[in-house]
């Protein structure tokens, strides 16, 4: 698994790459965290994640409660097929803000 | 003056040896000079002739008789003897120490003198002349002091660099002053018109031999590679290293012994002083050889030492980590007895469920669980913790007993699940969450309660087919709080059974880059519908790995036949 951070539109946005399973999910869960403490809105890209396991979500659950405990944004936007049904599945689609991009975030309102 | 000027040497800058005694250099090199024209020369060089005269009383040459006149000691040493004495004084006149105030210039005379002797001991075994061995010696490393004296700033580096070995100070300089000695030091004998070998021995002697023309060439080349190490055995800090490289050297050049090369090394602490005298080179105190392989006996004694002691605290490194392994191990079979102990036991058939876990580690996040209420109905459930490991089997163990204790008084799945998702997310860290289903039959009715939180969907078969599944409509619990879970209630009808399961099935491995897949998952329940529900899960695992194919995941498997 790879990533990217970058700041744009007043968004953090972490782009994840490849497979978020056991092994990378630490690493995936570090960012967030570190993300969230530098700017309370932070999207997570998820376009060009091939596999993510239960660990992986847990990381995406973890970011998410953090991010209501200290009402700042969290959303995953264009959630990759893979990704998408584990989430469908598990009825997660359900809790977490999701958009098809970034500019369909921005149409939802400003910050 | 810095790196950049040595870079591009400009031999104006170069200091310039005294003429005359290079006009004596020269005058050597001339078939047709005979020993009293030569003289002639020498005496007008006043500080060549004394010189000449002092050397050919010294001990270095051991005249027997007093030698006065400068024909007489011209006659004596010879034309090829008489050059390189002018050779090297002509050096060492040419940067005094006036003109280098920072520099510790005896200190650079000393170690060149130093390979001047090494170079003299050695001349026999290379079939050179005694003094060509001593001047190529002398001479080979001129250049370093040459770029001290064009960058001085990088004086303060000497004391570094005279304590290291030949290559590594090699490397250094190249490092501290853009530029190497034997690269200098050529450009330097060029300009000066030096003798052709002396020039290709000084310019090459850092380089492979190969590239040298004449089997002479090649002699000094060898000698001058073996007189650097040799000197670096009295000099350099590590001195175990250098004596060490003298000694195959020797041995590969020129075949000698340890003894002999010993031998050799002794002579060259013996020779020092007598040949600075004889030059007029103030040198400190000699560091003889023999004291020097005794403290390179001591490093060895050392090194074997600390190898000795590395060893045995790997040993008890070794025997530490079996035993936090062993410790470990005993740990994990209690946490997987403990495990166990929280699944229905065997004996608990209630002739209607049927479950099956496999742990793809030492502990599982996989479990299910069924009771039969004190009503007759039976409470079952499924659940799987997210992750795995030991963090995983924690909270599978929490989440278990909350619906082994509770689910015995709330017979309402839906409600049983709001109350498990309320405590499980008070104390879940990191984000971790439980899917689960949990249900309650009746076996009278068939009856069939459950509610699911984020766990795969329940599927009924009727025998070969597929007949329905119920994808879950709330989150898994320990994901947000105050959520309904909503329940779903129809009756099982006969000949109809409901296969609970977790992604371990779901994501077997059928061969390379293939899983299971749902659709797989409902045809191998159709192919193994006419096993006994007794045998029918272990025969699920059979048959895929009859197929070829693996789990890499807890596997666990509910089965309740109406």
């Amino acid at each position: 698994m790879t990533y990217l951070v970058e700041e744009k539109d007043g968004f953090l946005l972490v782009h994840l790459e490849g497979d978020v399973d056991l092994s990378t999910s630490p690493e995936v869960r570090k960012l967030m965290l570190d993300c969230l403490r530098k700017k309370p809105q932070l999207l997570i890209d998820l376009s060009q994640v091939s596999y993510i396991d239960s660990s992986g979500v847990a990381s995406l659950v973890e970011g998410y409660q953090l991010s209501k405990s200290q009402g700042s944004e969290f959303a995953l936007i264009g959630v990759s097929e893979a990704a998408r049904s584990v989430l469908q599945l598990a009825r997660l689609d359900k809790v977490f803000p999701i958009y098809d991009s970034l500019a369909q975030r921005l149409q939802h309102g400003s910050i | 003056m810095g790196i950049a000027a040595l870079d591009g040497l400009d031999i104006t800058e170069l200091p310039s040896p005294p003429q005359g005694a290079l006009a004596v250099v020269h005058a050597c090199g001339q078939d047709d000079m005979d020993a009293e024209r030569l003289g002639d020369l020498v005496e007008q060089v006043p500080a060549l002739s004394v010189e000449l005269l002092r050397l050919a009383n010294s001990a270095y040459f051991g005249f027997s008789r007093e030698v006065t006149s400068i024909s007489h000691a011209v006659g004596l040493i010879g034309r090829k003897g008489l050059k390189n004495i002018a050779l090297c004084i002509a050096m060492k006149s040419s940067l005094r120490p006036d003109q280098m105030p920072a520099f510790p210039i005896a200190e650079f005379w000393e170690s060149a003198l130093r390979r001047g002797v090494c170079g003299r001991v050695l001349a026999d075994k290379a079939n050179l002349e005694k003094d060509t061995g001593f001047t190529t010696g002398l001479l080979q490393d001129f250049g370093l002091l040459v770029m001290f004296y064009l960058s001085p700033q990088i004086i303060p580096e000497w004391d570094r660099l005279s304590a290291l070995n030949p290559d590594s100070r090699y490397e250094l300089e190249q490092q501290l002053f853009g530029t190497t000695h034997d690269y200098v030091g050529h450009e330097l004998a060029v300009a000066w018109g030096l003798p052709d070998e002396l020039v290709q021995t000084i310019a090459y002697h850092h380089k492979e031999p190969e590239q040298l023309a004449t089997e002479s060439s090649i002699q000094l080349h060898k000698l001058a590679l073996c007189v650097d190490w040799m000197a670096a055995a009295f000099t350099a800090e590590n001195h175990h290293q250098a004596i060490k490289q003298s000694r195959k050297l020797l041995s590969e050049y020129y075949g000698m012994s340890t003894d002999a090369a010993n031998e050799l090394m002794n002579q060259v602490s013996d020779g020092m002083l007598e040949t600075a005298s004889a030059f007029g080179i103030d040198v400190a105190e000699q560091t003889s050889f023999e004291s020097l392989v005794g403290e390179s006996h001591l490093y060895l004694v050392q090194e074997n030492l600390d190898f000795q002691q590395m060893n045995w605290h790997l040993e008890q490194s070794l025997e530490e980590r079996d035993r936090i392994a062993d410790e470990l191990n005993r740990e994990l079979d209690l946490a997987r007895e403990v495990q166990r102990s929280l699944l229905p036991a065997a004996s608990s058939e209630l002739g209607k469920i049927f479950g099956l876990n496999l742990s793809a580690k030492a502990v599982s996040g996989d479990f299910y669980d069924y009771y039969r209420l004190a009503n007759g109905k039976i409470a079952f459930c499924i659940a799987d913790v997210s992750g795995k490991g030991m963090n995983a089997a924690i909270l599978m163990a929490k989440a278990s007993t909350l619906f082994h204790c509770i689910g015995k008084s709330i017979h309402d799945p839906s409600r049983l699940l709001s109350i498990l998702n309320h405590e499980i997310l008070e104390t879940s860290i990191h984000g971790m969450f439980v899917t689960m289903v949990a249900g309650v039959f009746d076996p009278e009715t068939r009856k069939l309660k459950i509610s699911n939180a984020g766990h795969l969907p329940p599927v009924i078969m009727r025998g070969t087919n597929f007949d329905a599944e119920y994808p879950a409509e709330a989150p898994p619990l320990g994901v947000i709080g105050d959520i309904d879970f909503p329940l779903l209630e129809i009756t099982l009808e006969q000949h109809k059974q409901l296969y609970l399961y977790t992604d371990g099935l779901f994501e077997a491995w059928l061969g390379e880059g293939q899983r299971l897949e749902r659709d797989g998952m409902l045809k191998l329940f159709g192919r193994c519908a006419m096993v006994k529900p007794q045998q029918r899960l272990q025969h699920l695992v059979k048959d895929i790995r009859d197929r070829g194919g693996w789990f890499d995941d807890d596997l666990t498997v509910l089965l309740l036949e109406s």
